[in-house]
């Protein structure tokens, strides 16, 4: 997965200490992890209703999932549409964001703060409350729109735009990405602006020429963990729609806890999951690969 | 260095503060060994229920009543809000640690019977405790899963005041689904255009559910099979269609932002909507959302057989597995017979199944809960069984609901909706056999 | 002078709408928390009558817990939780993006997969697994993990900032004679502060956060955490919205008082201490 230069010029020259750095990640693994995940993986081949013990049906569930589920069809729908724009959407603006928060003016810390509160009560039960006041019919949203005589409408208790308001809450909700590329600024070195301003170089020219290449490993993090985490994009959907109205908001994950803890449907619900995995784990090795042609690593001398 | 002195602090006081709840977390050990029948004479009981703090409370009390009385049976309780309690059950399950006394909801207990996991509790005399009645009622297969605690039921309220205000003819008790319907499109003519007499509940199957039952044709599970008549959903669906159209109803999107008992977006509660349904359950909630309203009781709209319903839907139950099966039933008959355990409890499990009991804390109970009292005489008149989903229905139910919303938008046909339930209707039929 | 002052002016214009702007629903749910059920089904921002008992009675919660308690507790959980993230997540971080091993990116590979299964189809094989090492009923199930690395999420973020640190500061060390243990903590560590800062701030919010862990493995009253107290003001039939508003406004203060003074170290880090060894 990393490119192959550094294996090829040193091969495997910290056999130990590679271990012994690790070694808190690979014992929890083998000791806590990696059980729990064999289980779920026999469990998809089983029929489990978690309470009774679970038999076995081979490959039924991933029979039933492809050839007569029409709700794992619509789930994935919605999930890739959710994926598609809200992780380009929350990419662009939390980088905008943390561009205009690293900076060195009196009150920053109160800035990023406010800013970054939205995000602080994603998992809140109380964010389905301010949801509701924010784009109920007697919301705000469409109080602001009443100023322009625009009628309002439910946002998300309408099909047609419950989706949309939850990618628009996922970007609001833009914090923890922020602060990621925020830290990632605060990591390019200020001389590289410095000596290029002594060249004249303006404020894009830095920006494509130094913030972008430097900040790309953060930022090819970003995508990755962004891409994965939508894809299990579930509280927000669980908490404030339901999935509904009429499934509009009917989340991947959503439907895979459904199954498991409404409708104790465990085996299936597994079976759901790894599904789930070979298909982020497909895109996230299509973006490592693509990695290489965009993300610049200082460690590696460029590439 | 400036930095590190805040990062001392907070290491030295989690340090300090771990120590006490792991020190905490070792003693409190010991009552979990004491479980296993090491301690023959001691039994400790583990008990777990859903609520909100009173009942926490009250039900605590009670448990240390029931020690005090009753050397060597201890309990240990446990707690969660309703929330998490149906996530966290089929859990314990899994790993084969349910308590011995479970608090069970009609919702759910079928599921949990069907699996085997709770003791028949048939055996139990009940007599002069719990009304005949009652308890041939909440029977599953004949057999008793669930010591009912409360009784619970469905009627309706209608804010008094509003309907009055603008002359529109108040709903009458045991009125027929016609009436009904009827004092929809008249109280349209009358109120203004943004208050509405019903709300469009066509998504809610129990709705339906009520209609077919209340003319005699049944559940839409009838004996594990699939019931569903076609005519009289169709009918019904198509008089909400035309309500719909008419404005007698509220438009799909502001219906569907409304959640029960939530005062921002409760349509009876903002006023909106002028009559519904309540439970017995919930009248509290009426109560505290229209503190000024003057809200009244009416019946829900009977059939040929009946409507509405009035029946216990909170029970404890036994694990099955349980060593302490026999201490737990004689805990349980003492829990809703005992005068003195009844005045501890109060209402926190709704209104007490035991009449005895009832009559001894009627004179303290508040006006929500007295509104509840109204709304269960009222349902018990005419009341119909309560008929949960069966198990294995859930799909169908969550299909229910969203076929019907995309009916409501406009995005299916009527016949399409119908085509896709009968498809999961005759499938939840097979998982339920 | 002007110029710089004149661009700091600029910036104040654009934040102050923007942090409104982003800050409205908390002034709701500020004035929403003081509000009575009844008058919450009101457009207006603030109460009439402001009810302070929602705070004092939510505080109070029942005769035996207050939200002291599961205040203490959860803070309690998050010192260890952020303690053992940060620990970790540096050391293996450091493993997995600077040094060279066999099977390394086997196991990174293995690494990111963690992520990718939901968390929903293993929770009850682990629930299982700690119900028989007797760790249900304890903070054990919810603090150990973050001892093993504090995720795949933390890890792979600092792999992404080693990754970004040129290599000659490591081989300048190694010339001086360093191991790579010497050169992690002397060299790594000091420049990936503002990731660790990152990784301790997010470790105290998603598990501050996380109720499905907390509900599944506590189950005494008197372990309980903040999040499992909040719940207990929604029952079945009603919600006690003033006071659940209110305690979870509480809720939330601890982790924007954390990030407040946290996001302070982004400002130093790397550009004080000089890339140039």
């Amino acid at each position: 997965m990393f490119g192959k230069k550094i294996g090829t010029k040193r091969k495997y020259e910290h056999n130990v200490a590679g271990y012994v750095f690790i070694s808190p990640w690979l014992l929890g693994f083998l000791l806590l992890t990696l059980w729990p995940i064999i289980q779920s993986f026999y469990l998809s081949f089983t029929q489990y209703s978690l309470l009774d013990s679970p038999t076995w049906v081979g490959t039924g569930n991933y029979e039933a999932i492809f050839q007569k589920d029409r709700l794992f069809i619509k789930s994935l729908v919605v999930t890739f549409t959710f994926v598609l724009f809200a992780v380009p959407i929350k990419l662009f603006f939390s980088l905008m964001v943390a561009m205009l928060l690293n900076r060195d003016i009196k009150g920053m810390s109160l800035y990023r703060t406010l800013i970054y509160f939205p995000s602080l009560i994603g998992g809140s039960i109380a964010v389905a409350a301010l949801w509701r006041n924010m784009f109920g019919l007697d919301g705000y949203i469409n109080h602001i729109l009443s100023w322009f005589s625009i009628e309002g409408i439910g946002w998300i208790s309408n099909p047609k735009t419950a989706l949309s308001t939850l990618i628009l809450l996922s970007a609001w909700q833009f914090g923890s990405t922020m602060v990621i590329f925020l830290a990632g600024l605060k990591q390019i070195p200020k001389d590289l602006y410095e000596s290029a301003s002594v060249d004249g170089a303006g404020f894009f020219r830095k920006f494509s020429n130094i913030t972008i290449p430097m900040l790309s490993p953060v930022m090819f993090f970003n995508l990755v963990l962004g891409i994965i985490n939508a894809f299990q994009m579930f509280t927000s959907a669980f908490v404030i729609t339901a999935g509904g109205p009429a499934n509009s908001t009917y989340m991947y994950v959503l439907f895979l806890y459904e199954k498991a803890f409404k409708q104790f449907q465990m085996g299936y619900a597994s079976a759901l999951g790894w599904i789930l995995l070979l298909i982020i784990g497909l895109l996230t090795v299509i973006n490592f690969v693509a990695s290489k042609y965009w993300v610049h690593y200082e460690s590696e001398g460029g590439k | 260095m400036k930095t590190a002195k805040p990062w001392l602090k907070m290491l030295t006081t989690g340090i300090l503060a771990s120590a006490l709840v792991i020190s905490g977390c070792s003693s409190s050990k010991s009552p979990e060994a004491s479980n296993t029948p090491a301690a023959a004479s001691e039994k400790n009981l583990k008990i777990m229920w859903w609520g909100s703090d009173g009942r926490h409370e009250a039900t605590n009390k009670v448990l240390d009543l029931y020690t005090s009385k009753n050397e060597g049976i201890k309990f240990t309780p446990e707690f969660t809000a309703w929330d998490g309690y149906w996530s966290k059950l089929p859990t314990l399950s899994a790993s084969r640690t349910l308590p011995d006394v479970l608090q069970m909801d009609a919702a759910y207990i079928e599921s949990y019977v069907k699996r085997g996991l709770l003791a028949d509790l048939s055996d139990l005399d009940l007599s002069g405790i719990v009304d005949e009645n009652v308890l041939e009622n909440v029977k599953i297969d004949g057999k008793l899963y669930g010591i009912p605690l409360s009784y619970n039921g469905q009627a309706m309220v209608y804010d008094k005041a509003a309907l009055d205000q603008y002359g529109v003819t108040l709903p009458q008790n045991n009125w027929t689904w016609e009436d009904f319907f009827n004092f929809a499109r008249e109280a349209r003519t009358k109120l203004p255009s943004d208050k509405y007499p019903i709300d469009d509940l066509r998504n809610i199957w129990e709705w339906y559910q009520f209609y077919q039952t209340s003319k005699g044709l049944g559940p839409i599970f009838k004996e594990g099979k699939f019931n569903l008549d076609k005519d009289t959903w169709m009918e019904f669906n198509n008089i909400y269609a035309e309500f719909s159209k008419q404005g007698i109803v509220p438009k799909a999107d502001l219906q569907l932002s409304a959640k029960e008992n939530d005062p921002q977006t409760d349509t009876f509660a903002k006023g909106r909507v002028l009559l519904r349904g309540s439970s017995v359950g919930s009248a509290t909630a009426v109560e505290a959302l229209l503190p000024n309203g003057d809200i009244q009781v009416n019946s829900y709209p009977i059939g040929t057989a009946g409507g509405g319903w009035a029946q216990s839907t909170i029970f404890f139950s036994i694990n099955a597995d349980s060593p302490n099966i026999e201490e737990a039933k004689q805990f349980l008959k003492w829990f809703i017979s005992d005068q003195e355990a009844g005045k501890i409890l109060g209402t926190t499990r709704g209104i007490p199944i035991n009449s005895e009991v009832l009559g001894a804390i009627e004179s303290t109970l508040t006006s929500g809960e007295q509104l509840g009292i109204q709304l269960l005489d009222v349902a018990k008149t005419n009341a119909l069984p309560f008929y949960p989903a069966p198990a294995g229905a859930e799909d169908f139910t969550a299909t229910y609901k969203s076929e019907l919303e995309a009916v409501m938008f406009g995005q299916i046909t009527l016949e399409q909706a119908y085509e896709t339930l009968v498809e999961k209707g005759k499938a939840a039929e097979s998982n339920n056999s | 002078m002007t110029a710089e002052a004149k661009r700091s002016w600029r910036s104040h214009l654009i934040l102050i709408p923007f942090s409104l702007l982003m800050i409205y629903p908390v002034i709701w749910w500020i004035g929403a928390s003081f509000k009575s059920t009844a008058e919450l089904s009101l457009p207006s921002l603030f109460p009439e009558q402001w009810m302070w008992q929602n705070y004092t009675d939510g505080w109070a919660f029942s005769s035996k817990y207050t939200f002291t308690t599961f205040f203490a507790n959860t803070l309690m959980m998050e010192f260890w939780n952020v303690l053992g993230g940060v620990l970790t997540a540096a050391l293996v971080g450091y493993g997995f993006g600077r040094l060279n091993f066999r099977f390394r990116n086997f196991w990174f590979a293995v690494l990111m997969a963690t992520l990718m299964l939901p968390a929903q189809v293993t929770v009850v094989p682990q629930y299982i697994l700690y119900n028989k090492l007797g760790f249900v009923d304890s903070y054990v199930p919810l603090i150990l993990p973050h001892f093993f690395g504090g995720g795949a999420f933390f890890i792979f973020l600092v792999v992404q900032f080693i990754r970004g640190i040129p290599r000659e500061l490591d081989e300048a060390a190694q010339i001086d004679g360093a191991s790579v243990y010497g050169i992690f903590f002397r060299i790594i560590m000091p420049l990936i502060k503002p990731s660790l800062y990152t990784v301790g701030i997010f470790t105290f919010l998603w598990s501050w956060d996380d109720f499905f862990s907390q509900l599944l493995y506590l189950s005494s009253v008197e372990k309980f955490t903040v999040g499992l107290g909040l719940r207990m003001f929604i029952d079945q039939f009603e919600v006690q919205w003033g006071q659940l508003l209110a305690m979870s406004l509480l809720s939330v203060l601890p982790s924007a008082i954390i990030f407040f003074v946290a996001q302070k170290h982004f400002v130093e880090g790397i550009a004080t201490t000089g890339i140039k060894g």
